[in-house]
């Protein structure tokens, strides 16, 4: 087995961890659920130091649940998102989705069977998974602003680091993000420090906060476009190697 | 879009489909006096349109308002009013106001519009496209013809799933006067579908991306909307809940909170039990069931869910699921309505097998729902369904229509109760075909108008309920006895108010309605129990007034009259108070101006007074009292012969009834012989502008102005 002799913030993060010595490419990724959890208790996410590419977030631990036989379309957990945080009535603003399935769900005016107020009633709430590493949204960032709310780990905006490039929105595939264009900034689901106003809001208990679960693999994405900065590229493919079993062809190295 | 100054979107859209053009104008600048909604429609049409304009001129406007709240979180807001020369007014068009609920008041205001005037004639079939700064009439020639689904599934194609699409059907587009414009499936204003029609104007589309600002302190808006919250009973505000609880004091019947733990709507997937507190506000959408109140305890079976407006959490549209109508009919078997326009077509019949709350009347409604919606056509708060019963029960349909006409619907599927009539009726009710088509589409004016039928039997028949002037009663004497029958002198369609009832049939026994009616109105005299009236006292006559003038804020602040005001609630640990003052204190940190409740009553006034203003000019007289406040017969007799103000009776007494109209012009500041406002009482209210214009044409009380003059 090859050792694993590159450095950076997943290495760095490993060493940290005390895990470093163990670590290879392969060896990473055999336990790597494990290591995850073990730097995500201490905190390593947040030890590279300012100005490091930042991969990856800890699991938040909590989530917002729906259940659209209970929804009633009234808006109030939209109205209650933006009001509450905001100061301002503004569905277009709303970390949750609610107008956007009000009338034909999911599929629109032009998808067949139809959901919503125009087809059989059905409201599918749109929802923010808090997704675990690799977090679409925060891995596109070019900027880093996106990172864990220290309450909740919830991935949020940082507005004094957001500068509006809009690549968070492509990424994410369930289009949760939402974008102020007053502002110029990006934001989305934050979970209101762990006292969601829209859960607070719904009139017919259609939501809930719950402990956290990993959504991303069951639930129908659109497809995002995969956004990586180059700098952080680099990190990603210290960890996103081929499988165990896969053979892999060597390209050659541009400049080599 | 530009950033809100508060509550209001800031900007009202005004389109001339005549020439195209397009313009803006500054909501506070030019309607701040009137707030919105039916203020600002009122206002449109008193200094635009001149006195007797009819309802399809092109000189006719039409105004979509709404008002600071809607589209906020303030629960119960999302309503338009829709303001124009009303075509069912008996015997000439007046001014009148549609509203509807649904989603078009709150994107309105995020596409950054507080209202949208609309005026002139487009040469042909156009629908308005409008998202945010961009405004557009577009081609509709593909669309006319067609109901209003097809419309707004079309419309949505080009603006976007969540846009909201206002349409009219092929009613409106034939001008019938019975005719409405409806948004979000079913949500629609009676009565100026065909005045867009007229316009050719076949939809609006909305489209809006922008934000209302909250003015005020985050966290004081915050504590202030679970206040109102708290407040909430069910729909028509009835505190009380129709079953016995342990969490309730009181139960009464006849409330619409119907949610008793246990129940469940059965059609939604997988089904949903009504569970824990109902006093719980995360619960509060399980309180109304429309069905179930207006269709009986089958209908919790085929409940998939509530629906409603934005940001109401009493949802008063219950979508109904039933598969035998798409079985039997090849219709949706999703439908949703409320209250008239749930039972649409179970109206229609004289009898239905199993019953007003059997299966076959439930399948009536839903295809009576499905046909109307879309095709567009108005009931006249139910007043069309009684027409056709008493015409075809006395033998009137027969003796009027062409022998070939009237043999042409099957009448024996008609008595049977089978709702496959209605799949003839409603149609060529809506496309005006025959004469049957053609006369009663006008409304009950169109049987006096063309088969010279007399007001005076409609006026005499209990059964028709019909009020005055080509419209019915609506909540008058059997919820509120002189309260109720001076509300309904008042308007120039039905009166649309439920300030009042809302109040007398909240569920509270009448010993706890006097204890709040005393802080409320001064005595608890101004409150009588349902069908134990006592003569007239002025307390009634200020309760009367106060219940107008919160109709009209309600409808020009973009809140829901059918849910106001909230002067009592579920609440005992309050003694069931609610509070007078929150329309004042929503509106003061929506818009950052602090305003009182006797400030803000006062432009409730003012705008109602403006509607009395605009009537007096339309009809040239000042006559009111002689020839605008009427009654019925029906009202001063008793098929028992009871006496007035006996228990048991809803009877009233023609003297008593006068005396409440003096009292009531008296509380107005109206002169009492014609039941005009006085230039003291247009002074007052800022409205001396009105005065002036009305003093040039004589039209003002006193100075030799004789009423019937």
């Amino acid at each position: 087995m090859k050792r694993f002799c590159g450095t950076g913030p997943i290495v760095e993060a490993a060493d940290r961890c005390g895990l470093g010595g163990e670590l290879s490419r392969r060896g990473f990724l055999v336990f790597s659920a494990g290591a995850l959890a073990s730097m995500a208790a201490l905190g390593a996410a947040r030890v590279w130091g300012a100005g490091a590419p930042l991969v990856i977030l800890e699991n938040p631990q909590g989530l917002l649940f729906a259940d659209p036989a209970r929804c009633v379309g009234c808006q109030r957990c939209e109205l209650a998102c933006t009001e509450f945080n905001d100061a301002v009535a503004a569905p277009s603003l709303s970390r949750i989705k609610i107008s956007r399935n009000l009338n034909f769900g999911p599929a629109g005016p032009s998808g067949a069977p139809l959901l919503g107020a125009y087809g059989n009633g059905l409201v599918v709430q749109g929802l923010c998974r808090q997704c675990p590493h690799p977090v679409p949204c925060a891995t596109a960032c070019p900027q880093d602003a996106i990172v864990e709310d220290k309450a909740t780990g919830a991935r949020v905006v940082d507005e004094a680091r957001c500068v509006g490039c809009r690549l968070c929105q492509r990424a994410c595939p369930y289009a949760m993000m939402v974008f102020d264009e007053g502002k110029g900034k990006a934001s989305k689901c934050f979970l209101c420090q762990g006292r969601p106003r829209c859960v607070e809001a719904c009139p017919a208990q259609a939501l809930r906060y719950a402990p956290w679960r990993d959504l991303t693999r069951e639930s129908p994405a659109l497809a995002a476009v995969s956004v990586i900065p180059p700098e952080k590229a680099g990190a990603c493919a210290e960890c996103h190697v081929p499988a165990r079993n896969t053979p892999v062809k060597e390209r050659p190295r541009s400049g080599s | 879009m530009t950033q809100s100054p508060g509550g209001f979107a800031g900007r009202v859209l005004r389109v001339d489909l005549s020439s195209g053009k397009v313009s803006r104008e500054d909501t506070a600048e030019k309607y701040g006096d009137v707030l919105g909604g039916t203020g600002i429609g009122y206002r449109v049409l008193f200094d635009e349109v001149p006195a007797g304009t009819g309802p399809f001129d092109p000189a006719n406007k039409l105004v979509f308002a709404t008002g600071a709240l809607a589209g906020t979180g303030v629960p119960c807001n999302g309503r338009t009013a829709v303001t124009a020369v009303f075509p069912t007014v008996w015997p000439a068009p007046l001014a009148g106001s549609g509203h509807m609920g649904g989603q078009f008041a709150a994107k309105l205001k995020y596409a950054g519009y507080d209202a949208l005037i609309l005026e002139g004639r487009a040469d042909k079939p156009v629908w308005l496209f409008i998202r945010d700064g961009r405004v557009e009439l577009r081609d509709a020639s593909r669309l006319w013809g067609g109901g209003i689904r097809r419309a707004t599934l079309e419309i949505s194609q080009e603006m976007g799933p969540d846009c909201v699409v206002a349409a009219i059907g092929q009613a409106g587009e034939r001008l019938a006067p019975l005719a409405i414009v409806a948004n979000s499936v079913s949500h629609s204003a009676g009565g100026v579908g065909g005045v867009m029609g007229s316009k050719n104007l076949k939809a609006v589309g909305v489209q809006g991306s922008g934000s209302l600002r909250i003015a005020g302190p985050r966290d004081e808006w915050e504590r202030l909307i679970k206040h109102h919250l708290s407040l909430l009973g069910a729909n028509n505000q009835h505190v009380v809940p129709a079953f016995p609880s342990p969490e309730s004091e009181y139960y009464n019947p006849g409330s619409r909170w119907v949610g008793e733990p246990g129940r469940r709507w059965g059609a939604a997937d997988p089904p949903v039990e009504i569970t824990g507190s109902i006093l719980d506000l995360n619960r509060i959408a399980y309180r109304s069931n429309s069905a179930a109140f207006f269709l009986g305890e089958q209908a919790w079976r085929h409940t998939v869910r509530g629906n409603g407006c934005t940001a109401c959490p009493i949802r008063c549209h219950t979508v109904v699921k039933m598969p035998s109508v798409a079985a039997k009919y090849g219709i949706k078997e999703v439908g949703q309505n409320t209250c008239v326009g749930l039972v649409f077509g179970r109206a229609f019949f004289r009898n239905m097998p199993g019953g007003n709350k059997g299966l076959g009347s439930l399948e009536a409604c839903m295809v009576g729902m499905h046909l109307a919606d879309d095709y567009g056509l108005w009931c006249n708060y139910g007043q069309l369904q009684r027409d056709f019963v008493k015409l075809y029960s006395d033998g009137t349909l027969k003796a009027r229509l062409p022998a070939k006409e009237y043999a042409s619907y099957d009448w024996d599927k008609y008595d049977a109760g089978d709702p496959a009539f209605l799949f003839d009726l409603i149609p060529r009710l809506s496309e005006r075909q025959g004469e049957l088509g053609q006369v009663m589409s006008q409304g009950t004016a169109g049987l006096f108008r063309h088969w010279g039928l007399k007001e005076e039997d409609w006026k005499r028949d209990h059964s028709t309920l019909y009020w005055k002037m080509g419209h019915p009663k609506h909540h008058a004497n059997e919820d509120d006895g002189q309260c109720g029958v001076l509300i309904n002198t008042q308007y120039n369609r039905d009166a649309q108010c439920h300030s009042h009832t809302n109040f007398v049939r909240n569920g509270l026994p009448i010993e706890e309605q006097k204890r709040l009616a005393g802080g409320i109105w001064g005595s608890p005299d101004s409150v009588d129990a349902v069908g134990d009236y006592r003569p007239m006292n002025v307390h009634k006559a200020r309760r009367a007034r106060w219940s107008l003038v919160r109709k009209e804020l309600h409808d020009s602040l973009g809140l829901c009259n059918w849910m106001g005001p909230w002067v009592a609630s579920p609440l005992k640990e309050q003694g069931y108070r609610g509070d007078d003052s929150l329309e004042s204190k929503l509106f003061s940190l929506a818009t950052g101006r602090a305003t009182s409740r006797e400030e803000l009553d006062l432009m409730g006034e003012r705008i109602f007074t403006l509607h009395r203003a605009l009537t007096i000019r339309d009809m040239g007289t000042l006559a009111m009292r002689e020839k605008h406040d009427l009654t019925p017969d029906w009202l001063y007799e008793d098929k028992h012969g009871q006496q007035p103000f006996t228990q048991g009776t809803i009877r009233m007494d023609r003297a008593d009834i006068a005396t409440a109209l003096d009292m009531f012009y008296g509380v107005m500041g109206w002169d009492k012989a014609s039941g005009a406002p006085t230039r003291e009482t247009y002074a007052r209210l800022g409205l001396d502008g009105a005065a002036s214009a009305l003093e040039r044409l004589n039209l003002l009380p006193g100075d030799g102005n004789e009423p019937g003059k």
